[in-house]
């Protein structure tokens, strides 16, 4: 069941590859459809047939892969990953859908996409610490090869960056699950939490601290989020989509199931400077976006400090929090996603993404109205304004987080705060005033009238916006969903507690 | 208290009242065929209709269930919305005479609002999509006014803020519109901020968020006087940004921008929506005094700055836009002074007349194209109606004549003349400086010679007028509606002197701007100080300036610096790191024999190394 989901993307991206003769870019994209459709029609059929009633996880497969190094192919899914299974399948849906100007080896871009969704899959769904560190390097190649080939001017700076980056975290992960496997002497790489019988509370944190760096690159958490900015500038609107809605979730989903999944007697002694960790990250990030002049630069500032709260939710660990976590991750996957979507085709439309040019895009009849509409829904679903998924995501974590750490979530809060700020500049200078696309001089040109965009591009923007605003307008769906896996993940401490019998 | 929904003893109207909010954002779902252009024949006109028709069902709905609640008594319904762990959300509504009192005013206005615009924005293309955004926010504030809880109830005000924003930037085209769009979203969403901050942390210490179980809380009050002060602030800052309190009040000004008839429901429910939410707080301010004294305080200070700087506007719309910052002073007043009664009676008396007062305002800027006060004259002869409205509203919304405002001003100062006579003395001057404005406004509109752009102004179409004359005549039955709902003993409960303190302070307020020179060449004075005086109160103290030099300049630097460090820093050292790991890498390239014997050799030595490690490391 669970191994098909990896099967398809894999089994598809070898199948574009080695099919014989020539495709045109229009066949492999639909084929690539196809498959992706396929994949998400599977994902929802895991949703059928998943048991949000049970908190552990379900569905299990395993196979003894390479025993003696304790490698085993075991997969699972629980109401942590499945919502983020979801995602991915839709997300990366959209993202071939958007791929309409690949010149360039459409094969081999398509195969990749395919690839990337089909390890992020597997990254989600594997129970087993090797088997999971295999699929995030799996990861990695392909969306280099996406930015550094399919990229824009500065694409090997920013792809080399991305790869010098990710590459040290995912050396941190695998040192801290080697050391955990050689400090234990247990080298069998389940997802059993340490108690601190076992292990020394100093040895914890120092392979915690390896973990939290690792996923904190990948998330990107302040200051290691330089290679951000950069990789979504270069990166063309397809890529950006999947980088910000599926790939950065790996980092939190990490964060969750792993720092705290592993250590959460350790976490437990570190949460009060991860919360403070979590708001400087949120504060830097949204700091940072007000002074950006070009907007794909400033969505991605934004995704730093969005992703802030996750870690103040992770860090408060309560079953609110935790659950505010899941809605974050999946929020976040699907308004950044939306928000790339728009700036990508305002990109393609206008040549230029720079704010001290842009104005009046809402133009009825020369400009981009619908896009114009679909961005101010997007950028207030970011701000958390009520009836949108930012909202509920964000009212869980501070609800859940305000207890245990007031400040530091008091500090995120303004940092929503000026989500709303940035975020605003953005829609009056870009979509309101009169319209231009170029800096104003004279004897330019007085009218500009701007290709219009066909409904179909727009297609997966709406759906998407439709998306955010029914788990806003319903968010019981989801929390049903996740409730049970979250709540058991808040009560990991109490329970080791009980067992290792002292007070937590 | 929770669920139990649908109570089947109830009248089925009661038990879907949970519609009422739906009919105005079914408006915005409505509409859409026309504001997104898929129905281009025949131009936009249905979608008004459509929101027209909603609004009235919502309008009659809310009459029967008034009827209901009057003959059954109030009503509580919950359906719930969210649950997690300890967290209870539910959509909640509160069905007294109170809430179903305020619906009515605000279905009421909004559909004779509705109706004006009908007239007043005849050749916009968009009108459409303005009919869509006045149903969503008909809609806020229809929900706002029922909520049973906090949770609901900024809910319903964030969407508020998004409707302003999006009504006020309707016209984004124009630079001023952006900047006022812009400001009134901004200043809004720092008291929303603030308030989420209160509705968390209250819903995080109770686990609560219905007002009875947050009220029955907070009268057992586990908190320290900080915590209690901080959260008190908090919840007040939210009203004070919807009330266009001071220092808050920036954005209603600014909001003038709009089309007008999104200003009439803007100066008379929306700010009572927000009003009306700081009463149901009210209960969970007695834990914080401080928040009390400010409240006093933002109050006063609004009350009567709001009247001086209304005072000194050349623009017919802002002359009249502060002063409802200045009133809403007073019914902050009113709330903090535990006059809970009185302040919903002044809500309601003066959104009706303010809401005349701004539908006179819509018609001459219709009729003349023109909003300059120095440009208007002699337009009393020319257009009856509006003259009668203007005058109407004025005498609804002070106290000189035995209309609306004037009970409610009786009222307030007999409350304040046992304990709180420097109070009293706020209601008196804002009633003098009230009528001060209105009546310099009236001469220099209403009154004089006919100038250039009033010569040929013939009264307003019916679609305007129609509404405007209904109001008319609504805002004289004032009293006698008063006497019917009243919530204290008698609105005449004041004794003599208080009214004649209160016609005599109106009486100085007319006589006084009856005899002021007003020159329309020099409308600012040649003499030096009263020129200084005027340009103090012209440019609302300067407000935005400061603004600008702190707050906006605070957040702009240190963005700029965090940018800065992000570049020079951060970016620099992981540059560093990078190039040093190429270079490294480049330097590894030319050790790189290519012969294979090597690398077997090589392999072979780490991994003897890394088992001996292993074995060390367990060991």
């Amino acid at each position: 069941m669970l191994s098909a989901l990896l099967a398809i993307p894999f089994l598809g991206a070898l199948g574009l590859m080695l099919w014989p003769g020539e495709l045109s870019l229009e066949k492999v994209r639909r084929a690539a459809l196809a498959l992706l459709l396929l994949q998400l029609a599977w994902s929802l059929r895991l949703l059928l047939l998943f048991d949000p009633s049970c908190g552990g996880m379900q569905l299990q497969e395993s196979i003894p892969w390479i025993e003696s190094l304790g490698l085993e192919y075991r997969l699972g899914v629980d109401g942590l990953s499945l919502p983020l299974v979801l995602v991915n399948a839709g997300l990366t849906l959209v993202s071939a859908y958007a791929s309409t100007t690949v010149t360039q080896r459409p094969r081999l871009y398509f195969a990749l996409l395919l690839v990337i969704s089909g390890a992020v899959n597997g990254a989600f769904l594997s129970l087993n610490l090797l088997l999971f560190f295999l699929f995030y390097e799996l990861e990695l190649i392909p969306l280099w090869l996406l930015i550094s080939v399919w990229g824009g001017a500065r694409r090997a700076y920013a792809a080399t960056k991305f790869l010098i980056f990710t590459a040290v975290s995912g050396g941190l992960i695998l040192a801290a699950f080697l050391g955990l496997a050689l400090v234990t002497g247990e080298a069998d790489f389940s997802l059993t939490p340490v108690l601190s019988g076992q292990l020394g509370m100093g040895t914890q944190l120092v392979l915690l601290g390896a973990l939290l760096v690792g996923f904190g690159i990948k998330i990107p958490l302040v200051p290691f989020h330089t290679w951000l900015p950069d990789a979504h500038t270069e990166a063309s609107t397809p890529v950006s989509v999947l980088l910000a809605g599926v790939l950065l979730k790996l980092g939190t989903y990490g964060l969750l199931r792993f720092c705290l999944g592993l250590f959460p007697e350790a976490w437990a002694v570190a949460a009060p400077w991860l919360a403070i960790w979590a708001a400087v990250s949120v504060l830097y990030g949204s700091l940072a976006a007000i002074a950006q002049r070009d907007m794909k630069r400033m969505v991605a500032y934004s995704s730093v400090g969005h992703m802030g709260y996750v870690l103040l939710a992770a860090a408060a660990a309560t079953p609110v929090s935790l659950l505010g976590a899941e809605f974050q991750m999946v929020s976040h996957g699907l308004i950044s996603a939306l928000l790339f979507l728009l700036v990508g085709e305002v990109y393609a439309t206008t040549g230029t993404r720079d704010l001290d040019v842009l104005r009046g895009l809402l133009n009825p009849e020369r400009g981009l109205p619908l896009t114009g509409s679909l961005m101010i829904v997007g950028v207030m679903a970011s701000a958390g304004l009520p009836g949108m998924a930012g909202f509920i995501s964000e009212f869980l974590v501070f609800r859940g987080s305000l207890a245990a750490f007031p400040v530091a979530t008091l500090a995120s809060m303004v940092g929503s705060g000026l989500t709303a700020v940035y975020f605003l500049l953005l829609v009056n200078r870009v979509f309101f005033g009169r319209l231009a696309v170029t800096p104003p001089e004279p004897g330019g040109p007085l009218d500009i009238r701007l290709p219009a965009v066909p409904l179909v591009r727009h297609l997966p923007a709406m759906v998407l916006t439709l998306l955010v605003v029914a788990i806003g307008l319903a968010p019981s769906g989801l929390g049903y969903l996740s409730e049970q896996a979250t709540t058991a993940m808040s009560q990991f401490p109490a329970l080791l507690a009980a067992i290792s019998g002292k007070p937590a | 208290m929770v669920a139990e929904l649908p109570l089947p003893n109830l009248p089925l109207s009661m038990q879907l009242v949970w519609l009422i909010p739906l009919y105005g954002f079914s408006g915005v779902l409505l509409s859409l065929p026309w504001s997104t252009g898929w129905i281009k024949r025949n131009g936009p006109r249905p979608a008004a209709y459509l929101n027209l028709l909603v609004t009235l069902v919502a309008f009659l709905h809310g009459s029967l269930v008034l009827r209901q609640v009057w003959l059954v008594g109030p009503q509580h319904l919950a359906i719930p919305w969210f649950h997690a762990a300890d967290l209870n959300l539910s959509i909640g509504f509160d069905l007294s005479l109170t809430n179903l009192a305020a619906l009515e005013l605000v279905t009421g206005l909004s559909l004779l609002g509705q109706v004006f615009a009908l007239g007043y924005l005849d050749k916009e293309w968009s009108l459409a999509r303005f009919y869509a955004l006045v149903g969503f926010f008909e809609g806020a504030m229809s929900g706002v006014v029922l909520s049973s809880s906090l949770f609901m109830s900024y809910f319903l005000l964030e969407m508020l803020t998004l409707s302003t924003y999006l009504l006020v930037g309707f016209w984004y085209a124009q630079p001023l519109v952006v900047t006022a769009a812009r400001d009134a979203f901004l200043t809004k969403r720092v008291g929303d901020v603030l308030l989420l901050m209160g509705v968390v942390a209250l819903s995080a210490w109770s686990g609560q968020t219905e007002f009875t179980e947050l009220y029955a809380w907070a009268a057992s009050a586990p908190l320290t006087p900080l915590a209690g002060t901080l959260l008190g602030l908090g919840l007040i800052a939210g009203p004070m940004g919807k009330c266009a309190q001071f220092p808050m009040h920036l954005w209603l000004d600014e909001a003038m921008e709009g089309p007008n008839p999104a200003s009439i429901l803007r100066n008379s429910v929306v700010v009572t929506c927000g009003a009306i939410v700081l009463l149901k707080l009210m209960p969970l301010l007695l834990i914080s005094p401080v928040a009390t004294d400010v409240l006093l305080a933002v109050g006063a200070i609004s009350a009567v700055g709001g009247a001086l700087v209304a005072i000194a506007q050349v623009d017919l719309k802002r002359a009249f836009s502060y002063s409802t910052t200045s009133y809403l002073g007073l019914v902050f007043i009113a709330i903090a002074l535990q006059q809970p009664g009185i302040a919903l009676l002044l809500l309601f008396a003066h959104g009706l007349a303010k809401a005349l007062l701004f539908m006179s305002v819509g018609s001459i800027i219709a009729t003349t194209n023109c909003q300059d006060l120095t440009e208007l004259g002699g337009l009393g002869r020319r257009m009856p109606a509006t003259t009668g409205a203007f005058l109407m509203a004025a005498a609804g919304v002070t106290g000189l004549l035995p209309l609306g405002c004037f009970w409610c001003f009786g009222l307030l100062v007999q409350a304040f003349s046992a304990e709180h006579r420097s109070f009293a003395v706020v209601v008196l001057l804002t009633n003098l400086l009230t009528l001060f404005n209105l009546t310099r406004v009236y001469r220099q509109v209403f009154l004089g010679d006919a100038q250039p752009k009033t010569r040929r102004a013939p009264e307003v179409s019916w679609l305007m007028a129609l509404p405007m004359v209904s109001l008319t005549v609504l805002v004289g039955l004032m009293p006698w509606i008063m006497a019917r709902i009243d919530p204290v003993p008698g609105i005449a409960s004041f004794s003599p002197g208080v009214a004649a303190l209160v016609m005599g302070s109106g009486l100085i307020g007319v006589v006084s701007a009856a005899v002021v020179p007003l020159n329309k060449a020099w409308s600012r004075s040649l003499f030096k100080p009263l020129r200084t005086l005027q340009d103090l109160l012209a440019f609302d103290f300067y407000t935005d300036r400061i603004y600008r030099a702190t707050i906006v300049a605070f957040v702009a630097a240190l963005s700029r610096l965090t940018n800065g460090f992000d570049a020079a820093v951060v970016n620099v050292l992981v540059d560093r790191v990078g190039s040093l790991s190429m270079a490294a890498a480049g330097t590894l390239r030319l050790s790189v024999s290519g012969r294979m014997q090597t690398y077997v050799l090589t392999a072979l030595v780490a991994i003897v190394l890394l088992l001996a490690s292993l074995n060390w490391f367990i060991a």
